[in-house]
């Protein structure tokens, strides 16, 4: 499974939602995500991917997307992509 | 302004004794004890032998991603009030900012707190789950109430360790009949059965050893063999309303909630004291317009130590005087064991048993009553009488919080 299919995956079981209905480049606010579900999901993320996204990359985070890419460059740094 | 009286027109339950109310009553009913040997993984090194662990399945009310985002005792918070809520059938909408929450707890969310200390200081792993504060926090039930159900109006929540529930019902009560709301969500919750709160009970030395033939029968208020209190957990809510708003909507009202005493000891920070308990209790009547002689039941705080259960009898005689031959007195602890913060609320809805069906809750396992607990007793089995004027339930803390409730017939 790709990085963004295990983001959505994580993200549907977390929230209740379909996994097949998430827009990448939707804001994650739209899928009820607050800024608290958000941090607690962040935590998630980097437990699953073994990776830590630092605190000024966070606010970039907008939506499913970003996240791919912010996880992504994480694993790159780590070596591990 | 006329006088406004507040009705229960809900309950919800979440105890070692089921997860109702009527199943709550049905086990009072037949003596039946949710009291149990603990497993290791709950009691851990501590030594603690008994407990009372709640009737409990999370998948049955919440997904999983939910549940893990709240500590048991919410979990259980929830639970309770749901199950009142629907059973008041209060309509809530367009009227949210006059209905509050006011809730009690001992601790709040122990097993997010042990949980993040084991990781921390087990494993020195400091790597930490960002809800923690908001899950372990001791407003987090109460805070959850009323974010779920839109609960805008006055909101507290008390932690007067094992008077909080009742004391939460007692200014619900209060807020109600100043006017402040026109009805309230009031209880409390527990989930406190975690190896290292165990630990910290175990070294307090009050906690009864398991009982050599029946586990379930380690818990023995006012008998001479008693000795100590049984740790339970769990959770009671209940709607409370203006009563003649739940008359005119046609409600169905369980009982009045007539009075309330609050008092402090203010001398000792764990052994009891009969003028501040018979303070509180000489309140809730005056409160109430009732004489000793109207209350047909007491619901005793009766822990099952050597000296708390002496000292309520004499407090009781003290309010009591002649009456006190006659009011016959319980202690459920011997059934569900010792809620803490969430006893008042639980026992405030074993007190209703009584005015709902007439039969009168036992003290489970009094077979040798000591006779320095002189008062009327319902040792080992319920028995059924003509439902009474009101009702009385003690609920009496470590710190030295008294609180007395009082429930009439409707």
């Amino acid at each position: 499974m790709d990085t963004l299919s295990r983001i959505k995956d994580l993200a549907s079981k977390e929230f209740s939602l379909d996994a097949a209905s998430l827009d990448p480049s939707a804001p994650l606010d739209s899928f009820g995500i607050d800024s608290l579900a958000f941090i607690e999901f962040m935590f998630k993320i980097e437990e699953t991917f073994g990776v830590s996204v630092a605190d000024e990359h966070l606010k970039s985070i907008k939506t499913l997307g970003d996240l791919e890419r912010q996880v992504a460059a994480a694993l790159a740094q780590a070596g591990k992509a | 302004m006329a006088t406004r009286r507040v009705a229960v027109t809900g309950a919800g339950v979440v105890s070692p004794l089921g997860s109702t109310l009527e199943g709550l009553h049905g086990a009072l009913r037949d003596a039946r004890s949710g009291i149990r040997r603990l497993e290791p993984a709950v009691a851990g090194g501590s030594g603690v032998q008994v407990g009372a662990l709640a009737d409990w399945n999370p998948a049955q009310t919440f997904k999983e991603a939910e549940a893990a985002n709240l500590d048991r005792a919410t979990q259980f918070a929830l639970a309770a009030t749901a199950q009142a809520l629907s059973a008041s059938t209060l309509p809530l909408e367009g009227r949210s900012e006059r209905v509050g929450v006011h809730w009690g707890t001992g601790y709040g969310g122990a097993h997010t707190l042990e949980t993040t200390y084991k990781h921390i200081y087990g494993a020195n792993e400091w790597r930490t789950r960002p809800l923690t504060v908001v899950m372990a926090m001791s407003n987090a039930a109460a805070s959850n109430i009323a974010v779920r159900h839109a609960l805008r109006g006055p909101f507290a929540n008390f932690a007067t360790a094992c008077s909080s529930s009742a004391m939460a019902l007692g200014e619900a009560m209060r807020a109600i009949a100043a006017g402040r709301a026109d009805a309230m969500i009031a209880g409390g919750s527990e989930s406190l059965l975690t190896p290292a709160t165990l630990a910290a009970w175990q070294a307090l030395r009050t906690l009864a050893p398991a009982d050599a033939s029946d586990a379930g029968a380690s818990c023995k208020p006012f008998d001479k063999r008693r000795g100590g209190l049984v740790l339970g957990e769990g959770a009671a809510a209940f709607v409370l309303e203006e009563e003649s708003a739940a008359r005119a909507r046609g409600a169905r009202i369980l009982a009045l909630l007539t009075g309330y005493g609050n008092s402090c000891d203010a001398v000792h920070m764990s052994r009891p004291d009969r003028d501040g308990q018979s303070r509180a209790m000489k309140e809730a009547l005056a409160e109430s317009g009732l004489s000793p002689s109207d209350i047909g039941y007491i619901n005793a705080h009766g822990t099952a130590t050597s000296v708390g259960d002496v000292v309520e009898c004499e407090a009781i005689n003290l309010v009591f005087g002649d009456a006190a031959a006659r009011v016959p007195v319980s202690s459920t602890k011997s059934m569900h064991g010792h809620l803490l913060g969430g006893a008042g609320a639980l026992e405030f809805g074993a007190a209703l048993m009584p005015l709902m069906s007439g039969w009168l809750p036992p003290t489970a396992f009094l077979e040798e009553v000591d006779p320095a607990c002189k008062v009327r007793h319902v040792p080992l089995r319920a028995e059924q009488v003509s439902p009474p004027r009101a009702v009385m339930s003690n609920s009496f803390a470590f710190g030295g919080s008294n609180v007395v409730l009082i429930a009439a017939r409707p």
